[in-house]
């Protein structure tokens, strides 16, 4: 069951799931990204240019998928400090196409006040891209 | 046969991270870059609303604690990812992962400076091969000395086969 509305350390349950997460992986958001942020290039901003470097189409640059997962930890708590994350690039999130964040909670301690979360970012196929582990400190 | 083949294995393991110890010795923990970074609040704010942030102190220059999110420093990069000198290593490099170590809140308006070294280099070896992982780990630091975070980048390089 998924926690929600998480303020302190003591509303974090150890397995407990974090609400998932869709996030917004569309062509229009990484032109956006590029515009403003960087890493504006075909491969990221245009399927035919992406397809062209021998890519199935535009893919989500690595930078924006871990926005992507600290977004999830603050819409779940949003005076979570992550003070740690790691993120690990297994295959490329496609433009254009649904993925879902799920997260759980895998270690708390009290005493730190911080909690451990491992995070995926999945595809439509249920197959992962993304995989990240997260440390973030809650009030007490 | 078979326990002369796991010798002959383990030997070429060995041999080949001798080669990886070699590399490291060199050029681990060795500062190659220093880049300077004016940051604007605006920018990080545009992305903290692309990647789905809804507090208004990631998104609204306005808000008080206006600051960036953590992951932000990742966006920061250098020009290179290796040491000068660094050897070819056969292979095409790919982004593999990123890291970050937060320690403080990253402002509108701030320069940071960013000090580079490799931080790791380690390998996998799988079916295909020898994957040969660098951590380039770039330090920042605000304009008053104060290290504000750790921002790692993870690349692999997929050797290609020896002939």
């Amino acid at each position: 069951m998924a926690d929600s509305n998480v303020k302190t350390i003591a509303d974090v349950e150890f397995g407990g799931e974090l609400p998932n997460f869709v996030p917004d992986t569309s062509i229009e958001a990484t032109r956006r990204f590029g515009k403003f942020v960087g890493w504006g290039t075909p491969r990221f901003t245009d399927h035919e240019g992406a397809r062209k470097e021998g890519l199935p189409g535009a893919i989500v640059p690595g930078v924006m998928s871990q926005g992507f997962l600290g977004a999830m930890i603050h819409r779940w708590a949003p005076d979570a400090e992550i003070i740690a994350i790691d993120t690990v690039f297994r295959a490329p999130v496609q433009v254009d196409h649904p993925h879902t964040i799920t997260g759980v909670v895998t270690d708390i301690d009290e005493d730190e006040g911080t909690v451990e979360i491992d995070i995926t970012i999945t595809n439509e196929a249920g197959e992962t891209r993304v995989f990240g582990t997260a440390t973030a400190k809650l009030p007490t | 046969m078979i326990q002369q083949t796991r010798e002959k294995d383990v030997a070429e393991q060995e041999a080949v991270d001798e080669d990886i110890k070699d590399l490291r010795e060199r050029f681990l923990n060795r500062e190659f870059e220093e880049v300077t970074f004016e940051i604007d609040g605006s920018r990080f704010a545009e992305y903290a609303k692309v990647c789905g942030e809804t507090a208004a102190k990631f998104t609204d220059p306005d808000h008080p604690d206006f600051q960036a999110p953590p992951t932000y420093v990742s966006t920061l990069v250098g020009g290179r990812n290796t040491p000068p000198g660094f050897p070819h290593l056969g292979g095409m490099g790919m982004d593999a992962g990123k890291g970050v170590e937060w320690k403080a809140p990253v402002r509108d308006g701030a320069t940071l400076t960013g000090r580079s070294h490799l931080h790791d280099i380690y390998t996998k070896t799988g079916r295909s091969g020898r994957m040969v992982f660098l951590v380039t780990r770039m330090e920042l630091y605000d304009q008053d000395g104060i290290h504000i975070a750790n921002a790692d980048t993870r690349t692999v390089i997929r050797e290609r086969p020896r002939g």
